[in-house]
């Protein structure tokens, strides 16, 4: 009686979940399996149609790997970029660690149109960067900085660097810093210190942030789809298109629960690689 | 086996002074123990002799080498931290490893001493745990046992035994003075518990702000301290302030209230300067002893009674201020009794003038 109770304290957020989570994902499931049909969004009965459409055509079919490569790129430069920023933030004096907090947080104050424009400003063909290295007699073709998949990783890194730093930070932060001064003491010299010690305790931040960064470059609209122009096409600016564009439901469920389940994939794929048995 | 001595060791932090030209020499296979309430600056030493803290001042050696510039990772010292600082994400074999690959012991080599250093600490059959999967005196013993695989030169123990609850910290006591014995290692152990530092400690050096009050054996510092702060900081201290009737070679004459003399056995405690017709004395609970009423030689009244298992303690009200006595549990004295209080004159012990730092 008393286990019930207090069950229904949690009974609020799993209707939230049920209505908001659970049933959108079984009605897209079943969407995916409906019949196609001219003039409609769906037509009668149910086909593995959209399925096929998709893995028929190298078009679609293909933007799935790429698509999951540049989730990956984003992560890996975020953790690359986001890893020394921590590190730094976690060792600083508490005078100056609400100053780079605020420094890290503060690309979130910003919507993420204006921010994904901004970096349209900077890259593009006659943008910031192109115009002064062009005024400068540097180069005479403007360099390929958008409309390609280094543009919209640049600018995804940047969107979703937060999101990399700040479980790392938290990750960093609650490691005992005698444990640093136990390997200085036993012999281990700083670099050994961080490829020994501090990078692999650190771990659960290093999971938690590429995890949360992949999802959510993977499922991203605004950013490649501004940044990247009509050249990159990724399997959720795909899905957009056929939901809205071409009006076709069953295919652009499918090709949703795809990339939802080729993303979960990796992700349990690159939680079992970083398993860590010590936690 | 090493010799560790400090020269003027001297601390400044901005322009507080944490160490005050502290020297102390500590000899082979030795056990010292740094004694003082928080903030005395015994943890700064041990982390100046450790390398983690740069010193402003003298001079640390090892076997008369000069070590103060020497990185930490350099300086060949075995250190038990007071979180443990256990390597989470290594077993138990990989903590104790970890010192020999940095010093690229051979393979062969690693094994075998990891696995006599786990026997030492009784925890082979905990090898390959993690450390979250340890009780407290568990991961204590590995943190011990990390320390001393390596071989150091010495042993710095910090606080090792704060975490750990009271019966447990007992056994760890006897443990490592026992492991730290058989070794032989010099060891420097640091602790705000006078009972931890008395009975470990071959050697006890009693720190207040920033300086050495006393460094003697347990007993001496006990019972003969150097100054009425460490009497009252290592135990309970009666302190009274006596007038005296008289000094010659054999000692001091001094008077109790109601007229008894009592000859007090001369002693180091420096000659006093401010007021020479007066000796502050000090009696250990312990060494005054309950008798009946007209007996002993200082009248009281027992204004509480404490039955505390092993003995009984009583707080005594008298023309000398209240007096803090232990008696045995077989004696029948209850609270309001009017009582004699019996000294015995060779136990007492003179204290110097409190410093003048002191009296303010």
């Amino acid at each position: 009686m008393k286990r019930f109770r207090a069950s229904l304290l949690i009974a609020p957020v799993a209707a939230l979940i049920f209505v908001f989570v659970i049933l959108p994902y079984v009605t897209v499931l079943i969407m995916s399996f409906r019949a196609t049909a001219d003039g409609q969004p769906y037509g009668q009965g149910f086909s593995v149609e959209g399925y096929q459409q998709f893995f028929s055509q190298p078009y679609y079919a293909l933007s799935l790997p790429s698509s999951l490569a540049l989730g990956m790129a984003t992560t890996l430069v975020c953790l690359i970029l986001g890893y020394p920023i921590a590190l730094h933030i976690a060792t600083a004096s508490r005078k100056w660690r609400g100053l780079l907090y605020g420094i890290v947080l503060s690309p979130l104050l910003v919507g993420i149109v204006v921010r994904s424009y901004g970096w349209t400003i900077l890259l593009g063909n006659s943008g910031v960067i192109n115009a002064t290295l062009r005024n400068l007699g540097l180069i005479d073709r403007p360099l390929p900085l958008m409309y390609n998949n280094f543009g919209v990783v640049l600018a995804l890194a940047h969107v979703f660097l937060p999101f990399m730093v700040l479980p790392l930070l938290s990750s960093l932060q609650s490691i005992d810093p005698a444990i640093a001064q136990a390997a200085r003491s036993l012999g281990a010299r700083r670099f050994t210190i961080f490829r020994r010690v501090t990078f692999p305790v650190s771990m659960p931040g290093v999971q938690a942030g590429c995890i949360l960064v992949f999802v959510l470059a993977i499922s991203s609209y605004v950013t490649p789809s501004l940044v990247g122009g009509m050249r990159v096409k990724t399997t959720t600016l795909l899905v957009i298109d056929a939901l809205i564009d071409q009006y076709q439901w069953p295919f652009g469920s499918a090709m949703a629960l795809i990339l939802a389940v080729s993303a979960g994939l990796v992700v349990l794929i690159f939680a079992r690689l970083t398993r860590m048995k010590w936690t | 086996m090493t010799e560790v001595s400090l020269r003027s060791l001297q601390k400044l932090y901005g322009k507080t002074a944490a160490l005050k030209a502290i020297s102390l020499d500590v000899t082979h296979g030795e056990f010292v123990s740094l004694l003082g309430p928080s903030g005395c600056g015994k943890s700064t030493t041990l982390k100046c002799i450790a390398g983690f803290e740069d010193i402003t001042d003298g001079r640390i050696c090892f076997d008369n080498k000069d070590i103060s510039r020497k990185l930490p990772e350099d300086r060949d010292i075995g250190m038990v931290f007071q979180s443990y600082a256990l390597f989470p994400h290594m077993t138990v074999t990989q903590n104790l490893a970890f010192g020999l690959e940095m010093r690229r012991v051979p393979k062969a080599d690693i094994a075998r001493r990891v696995a006599s250093a786990m026997e030492m600490v009784q925890l082979t059959p905990y090898a390959d745990r993690y450390p979250k999967a340890l009780s407290g005196g568990q991961q204590q013993r590995v943190a011990l046992a990390r320390a001393l695989v390596i071989e150091p030169a010495i042993l710095l123990l910090d606080e090792p035994l704060a975490n750990l609850d009271a019966k447990l910290r007992d056994e760890m006591r006897g443990f490592i003075r026992d492991l730290q014995k058989r070794v032989g290692i010099t060891t420097i152990y640091v602790t705000h518990d006078q009972n931890e530092a008395m009975t470990m400690s071959d050697r006890v050096v009693v720190m207040f702000d920033g300086e050495i009050a006393q460094a003697a054996a347990p007993e001496d510092v006990y019972n003969r301290p150097a100054s009425e702060r460490v009497a009252r900081f290592v135990g309970n201290a009666n302190i009274l302030d006596l007038p005296v009737a008289g000094a010659d070679a054999q000692g001091t004459t001094v008077t109790l209230p109601g007229g008894t003399p009592l000859h007090i056995a001369p002693c180091a405690a420096p000659a006093r300067a401010g007021a020479p017709d007066r000796l502050r004395v000090m009696a250990r609970p312990e060494q005054i002893t309950l008798t009946g009423p007209g007996l002993g030689q200082l009248p009281g009244r027992i204004e509480k009674r404490y039955f505390s298992g092993g003995h009984v303690e009583y707080t005594v009200a008298t023309e000398c201020g209240a007096l803090f006595v232990t008696g045995p549990t077989t004696q029948h004295v209850s609270e309001g009794d009017t009582v004699g209080l019996s000294f015995d004159p060779a136990r007492l012990w003179p204290l110097p003038d409190p410093a003048p730092e002191r009296a303010q």
